[in-house]
């Protein structure tokens, strides 16, 4: 079984900023295969948010190629981007972003309608996802009476809800203290197994090394290591 | 989803309460100041219809060509025999009333008999005894009457106040119209004063002279002739229909005059005319469409501003949700059209109140009116003193569809900034929170 989700071939981005150039990606080769659990390290700047942006189809490359399983990405149209990120990532962010006017219930049911499903089919689904990330006693309340870790198991349950291929998460703990960013890598990586959807995640934290399958290492837009 | 969103709207006070009281105030705006409108300008035709047009109006070519001189010689004969015809010619939602539009010196005489004071009078005569006449309470001539009573015993006579002012004539007095005949003779007759009339239009309070239709066709020798037929819709009548009406009347009449009653001069030409063909009232009725609708864009144009930025504001506001949703491959097209969606449900609400507001307000202005006689008085036009306001279907609508559209479009236009808005930037976007 062909078990390759996303492969870079040479991808480069270069960015202009007035006149000038700047290469924030150089030449990347890259493979992340189904189910696997990554990071991406790296000193600010590094051009981990810009290849997270890429994968999730935000944005496009300078030159070179990516592909999801067989499907050239660049190739695809502002739509048809908006599918691909709809049906298959789920985004996790460092500041959470969740929707203050909703509950944690309503927050998580968002992707799902957004894929055009009815509520009433998808609240058992919901409601489970709510248990395994150990909130089900806060379902109703709103993020403001949530605590920053609880918010962020809020997130994770949101992008894991419609059962992606791959979750992207931009420095998902950066905003959590130690103890609490543990718990959600811990959470992340259970619940990895448990779905089977691919995590990258990016981070300068080179504690979370124990939790993950592969890191790689990024400086100056240039995978330093992969291991 | 649609659900989803009208949670977050309902919630979320600050972007709802702001577009919807806009839509309310507008819409409110709107019906009032239409129902004003159309009150102060729908008043003034009613009265002119009422007191001197009709609605529709047959009258003798001849005649209605010297109006002002009050040709009785050109009236139209054959009363009962038109009477008949138009029975059985037009709608039978027409009413049609004759009348009798005559000039005259009123003559006031001393105790000695000699004339104390004279002046011309314009006068109408309409049918004030038959059962089952209208012309009384078409004319409100029970609520108008001022002093007195109305003239239902033989050659008796309701003046303008403001004429038996000037006159200074008391209940009771007799006087004398000196005026011309059908067949071009002088009469003489006699009258008493038995009513004096606030018509609440300051012209005829100073000149109007009301008579009986019998009375009139005795003292004028014009048996079983009047000048006019004034024909009066039902009020679910609009003026397109008037046309309409008038026409159909106009091709039945060009039959009839081949084999016209023999009363009929040969040179008589009967023809109907609507009140748009009368006192200018066409042109008036174009120019205050032209002005109402003027009126009802501006507002338009102001809500649509005003939500157009509150639809910025909002869209600043919830700058992350629109994000999230676009990272999270929410159409660009499918944002908007949610958007629209939400615009348009808050149009519709905020009309629904505008319109419960503005229509409560204007429908007090109808049932209670408003006394803008010292306004008016000096005016001349035929515009009664207290301004009554109207409810009408069509005020609902010109306000409702502003209120939709303004919300529709302003919520659109400012959502035309999510297309400019770039995926690639989502994630830092997201990340600055
Ligand atoms: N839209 C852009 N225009 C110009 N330069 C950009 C743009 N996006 C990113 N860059 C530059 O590309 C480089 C890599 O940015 P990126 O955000 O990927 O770094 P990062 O590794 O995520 O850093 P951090 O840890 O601070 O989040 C940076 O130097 C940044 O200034
Ligand atoms: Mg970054």
């Amino acid at each position: 079984m062909n078990n390759k989700l996303i492969s870079f071939h040479e991808v480069s981005k270069i960015f202009k900023v007035g006149d000038e150039n700047f290469t924030a990606l150089r030449d990347i080769n890259l493979e992340i295969k189904t189910g696997s659990f990554m990071s991406f390290v790296g000193p600010s700047g590094s051009g981990k948010t810009t290849l997270l942006n890429l994968i999730g189809g935000l944005d496009v490359p300078t030159s070179g190629d990516i592909f999801f399983k067989d499907i050239k990405l660049s190739s695809l149209s502002r739509n048809m981007m908006a599918k691909y990120r709809r049906e298959n990532i789920g985004f996790i962010f460092q500041t959470y972003n969740l929707l203050p006017v909703y509950s944690v219930y309503e927050n998580i049911l968002l992707p799902l309608l957004l894929n055009g499903l009815k509520e009433n089919t998808v609240r058992e689904r919901v409601i489970d996802i709510v248990s395994k990330v150990g909130l089900l006693d806060q379902i109703k309340k709103k993020p403001s009476q949530l605590s920053g870790g609880q918010c962020q198991r809020v997130a994770i349950a949101r992008a894991l809800v419609k059962d992606p291929l791959l979750i992207l998460a931009d420095e998902p703990t950066a905003n959590l203290d130690s103890k609490n960013s543990l718990q959600i890598l811990e959470l992340m990586k259970e619940l990895n197994q448990q779905y089977k959807a691919a995590v990258v995640f990016s981070t300068h934290d080179e504690k979370v090394t124990r939790y993950i399958d592969r890191e790689i290492g990024l400086e100056d837009g240039k995978i330093i290591f992969d291991k | 989803m649609i659900v989803f969103l009208f949670r977050g709207i309902f919630r979320d006070k600050s972007r709802f309460l702001f577009p919807i009281s806009i839509v309310t105030i507008g819409v409110a705006l709107v019906v009032a100041l239409v129902g004003f409108m159309e009150g102060v300008f729908m008043g003034m035709i009613d009265m002119t219809a009422n007191l001197d047009t009709g609605h529709l109006r047959l009258v003798n070519k001849p005649f209605y060509d010297e109006e002002h001189l009050r040709p009785l010689d050109r009236s139209l004969a054959a009363q009962k025999e038109t009477l008949k015809w138009l029975e059985h010619n037009t709608n039978s939602d027409i009413t049609w009333a004759p009348r009798i539009r005559w000039g005259a010196l009123l003559d006031v005489p001393d105790v000695n008999g000699n004339t104390k004071s004279q002046t011309p009078v314009v006068g109408m005569a309409l049918d004030f005894k038959s059962s089952d006449s209208f012309e009384i309470k078409r004319l409100h001539l029970v609520e108008s009457l001022l002093k007195g009573k109305l003239p239902l015993g033989k050659n008796e006579m309701v003046i303008g106040n403001q004429l038996a002012h000037s006159l200074k004539v008391s209940l009771g007095q007799s006087v004398t119209l000196l005026g011309q005949s059908f067949d071009g003779g002088l009469v003489a007759d006699n009258y008493t004063i038995v009513g004096f009339i606030k018509f609440g239009v300051t012209t005829m309070d100073k000149k109007m002279v009301l008579i009986d239709l019998i009375d009139a066709q005795n003292t004028f020798y014009m048996d079983d002739t009047v000048t006019d037929w004034l024909g009066y819709f039902p009020s679910s009548f609009n003026f397109t229909n008037y046309v309409d009406v008038k026409n159909k009347i106009n091709f039945n009449l060009n039959t009839w005059i081949k084999t016209p009653p023999k009363d009929w001069a040969k040179d008589d030409i009967p023809i109907t005319l609507s009140i748009l063909d009368q006192q200018n009232i066409g042109s008036m009725v174009k120019t205050f469409t032209l002005i109402k609708s003027f009126v009802v864009g501006i507002f338009t144009f102001l809500m649509m501003l005003v939500l157009w930025n509150a639809g910025v504001l909002s869209g600043i506001h919830r700058y992350g949700e629109m994000g999230l949703r676009l990272a999270f491959g929410e159409s660009h097209w499918k944002l908007i059209f949610t958007l629209g969606i939400e615009g348009l449900f808050i149009g519709i609400l905020g009309s629904i109140v505008g319109c419960i507001i503005g229509g409560t307000f204007t429908w007090y202005l109808q049932e209670i009116g408003l006394n803008m006689g010292d306004a008016f008085s000096k005016s001349g036009l035929m515009i009664n003193d207290v301004v009554r306001a109207r409810l009408t279907l069509d005020g609902f609508i010109q306000g409702i569809i502003p209120g939709i559209f303004s919300s529709v479009t302003g919520t659109l236009i400012a959502s035309l900034a999510i297309f400019k808005r770039s995926e690639a930037n989502l994630f830092r976007e997201l990340e600055a929170g």
